[in-house]
């Protein structure tokens, strides 16, 4: 048994998926002879995850994200490679792993709509045998956390989406997992209760030493929570580090913002020295390529009567947008 | 054996917690189940006007036949279907991944979740009927009767569990399997006359395909001194068979949703 909490070596799940021109004639003959194509959702990836760690799980719509979850809490077999979380082969399925692992996914519920969230919490109880003590205890404190009180005790279906979540949340914690794999946690919640949701993954994580797996399209959750991201990308690891690594390596741009005193009110010609993001009587933007930067920076100090001037990375959305629209490579 | 049973009694309890909040459905479901006791009583006068008995079961055995076919009713309607719509809607959702990574059996827990309880006044109004029958049938009752008639009505609603289990579970293959499951709900209507009265082919069809024979006509045979050992036997050997398949099926529509098979 290995120390890490989540090992996936050389990952791989290809979908069978049919294949039929348009039109009657080709649909009849689909029936006969099926043809199907591979459809290579998870093309290789390995990493390792050790316990405690929070990393943020990137990658466009489509990339494989979801499948590779899936894969990780044991609902999806895979068609190759190795995987082990918690020290188990997810895909058994055994009651060991699944009381040490949860999965939430922010596009659904599995609260009973019927019924208040705490009659819910009761059935975990019962499924996952928690002590009742203990249970107790958890249920409480963590509801206390989510400021949810009253809410509990009113049918799911009559609470916000952000309320559902936080209870949502909180039916998933209760067994107290050692390894979250969270898909969208905060989809579709205002800033509120992603800020709220984001102190109750850290909150946990911190007094658990749980492993967190996190997909979010919100970077700033993954800015919040995630040192480190793994990015993957038509099905194949794009990156693995840390945040600010991956904006160092990805990013092929700076962004130079530069005061300057007053210059009697000439305007000096800005476009010479890179792009012109906004340019005010005293302020400029200018967006250079990384590489170039230094000397620009030394140009600009030198011909113009400057204050201030700072070399900032670009915003993080940016940087992501730019690694995802790399073209899949064919082989 | 027992944690089905213990987790079933704890869903039962939330149900009911709930329902009893809704008192209207509880009128209206005892509103639907006396009219449609009432016809059905009505339609069993008629038969008997015209003759005395109907396939070898005079009027008061075909009365116990309409209890047991009540009471099924009730047991299935409140204990199983509900359960299989609630699957079949998880499949379609995709919400059945929740279930699978609950660190308990899976087919128990979608086999335990819900009971309609206002379903439960058909259980009532079945055993009413049952015991009108009963009287007039002027049976003696014996440890054998009751034992015999027990357990074939357990195994009988065992048989109805897995074939709409059976059915339900298709919904991993083609997902909208919905009108499968409305057509063996009125195919169940045939289960209110004694499965003897039907040709042939249909009988074999209600036996064996769709055991309304074994869910209506055998505990009713058992309770009017018709049922033979070998026939109680049988009917536990083909409970035991139907599990066994039913199980089966269950764990390879699993591999077949978790993508193992492909």
């Amino acid at each position: 048994m290995s120390s890490h909490s989540i090992v996936v070596k050389e990952l791989r799940k290809t979908y069978k998926v049919p294949e039929r021109e348009a039109g009657l004639k080709a649909a009849i003959k689909s029936l006969v002879a099926r043809k199907t194509k591979d459809v290579h959702a998870v093309d290789g990836i390995s990493f390792q995850i050790e316990p405690g760690e929070i990393v943020g799980f990137l990658g466009p719509n489509g990339a494989g994200k979801t499948t590779t979850l899936k894969m990780l809490s044991g609902l999806l077999y895979p068609t190759a490679g190795e995987l082990s979380v918690a020290g188990h082969v997810p895909q058994k399925r055994q009651r060991e792993f699944l009381q040490q692992i949860t999965l939430v996914m922010g596009q659904r519920s599995q609260l009973n709509w019927d019924i208040p969230a705490i009659d819910s919490y009761d059935l975990y109880r019962a499924i996952y045998g928690i002590p009742q003590e203990q249970f107790k205890q958890a249920r409480d404190e963590m509801i206390e956390i989510m400021q949810l009180k009253e809410l509990v005790k009113k049918p799911v279906r009559n609470l916000s989406l952000g309320e559902r979540m936080k209870a949502e949340m909180v039916g998933a914690l209760l067994h107290q997992p050692n390894v979250l794999f969270l898909d969208e946690p905060t989809i579709g919640l205002d800033v509120t209760m992603q800020r709220r949701i984001r102190a109750f993954i850290q909150e946990y994580n911190q007094r658990y030493n749980a492993t967190v797996l996190l997909t979010s399209h919100y970077m700033a959750d993954v800015q919040a929570l995630c040192k480190r991201v793994i990015v993957i990308h038509h099905g194949k690891l794009l990156f693995d580090g840390e945040l600010t690594a991956l904006v160092e390596r990805f990013s092929a741009m700076k962004t130079l913002v530069l005061t300057m005193s007053d210059m009697n009110g000439k305007t000096p010609d800005m476009a010479k020295y890179g792009t012109v993001v906004t340019q005010e009587p005293n302020r400029v933007v200018l967006r250079v390529a990384k590489s170039d930067a230094p000397q620009v920076t030394a140009r600009l100090l030198a011909d113009l009567p400057v204050t201030d001037l700072t070399v900032d990375d670009p915003p993080i959305e940016e940087v992501i947008e730019s690694v995802f629209d790399t073209p899949e490579e064919k082989p | 054996m027992l944690r089905p049973l213990k987790l079933f009694g704890l869903f039962a309890r939330i149900s009911v917690l709930n329902e009893v909040q809704y008192r209207a459905n509880f009128f209206m479901q005892v509103l639907q189940s006396g009219l449609s006791l009432g016809t059905g009583l009505i339609v069993l006068n008629v038969v008997y006007s015209y003759t005395d008995t109907l396939g070898g079961w005079s009027q008061a055995e075909l009365l116990a036949i309409y209890g047991v076919f009540v009471l099924m009713g009730g047991l299935i309607g409140s204990l199983v279907i509900p359960n299989m719509w609630a699957f079949m809607e998880d499949v379609r959702e995709g919400r059945l991944d929740f279930t699978l990574t609950k660190p308990e059996d899976s087919q128990v827990l979608i086999s335990v979740r819900v009971v309609a309880i206002w379903r439960l006044v058909d259980v009532v109004l079945g055993i009413a009927v049952l015991s009108v029958a009963i009287a007039r049938m002027g049976l003696e009752a014996s440890w054998w009767l009751a034992f015999a008639f027990a357990s074939t009505l357990v195994m009988g609603m065992i048989l109805l569990y897995c074939v709409l289990l059976l059915a339900s579970i298709l919904s991993f293959w083609f997902v909208r399997v919905w009108e499968l499951m409305e057509m063996m709900q009125s195919i169940f209507q045939a289960g209110r006359w004694p499965v003897g009265i039907y040709p042939d082919w249909l009988r074999l069809g209600l036996t064996y395909l769709i055991p309304v024979a074994f869910a209506v006509t055998v505990p009713a045979e058992a309770l009017t001194g018709r049922l033979t050992p070998q026939l109680l036997a049988g009917t536990f050997v083909f409970t035991l068979v139907a599990l066994f398949i039913t199980r089966r099926l269950w764990m390879l529509g699993l591999r077949n949703y978790s993508g193992a098979s492909a």
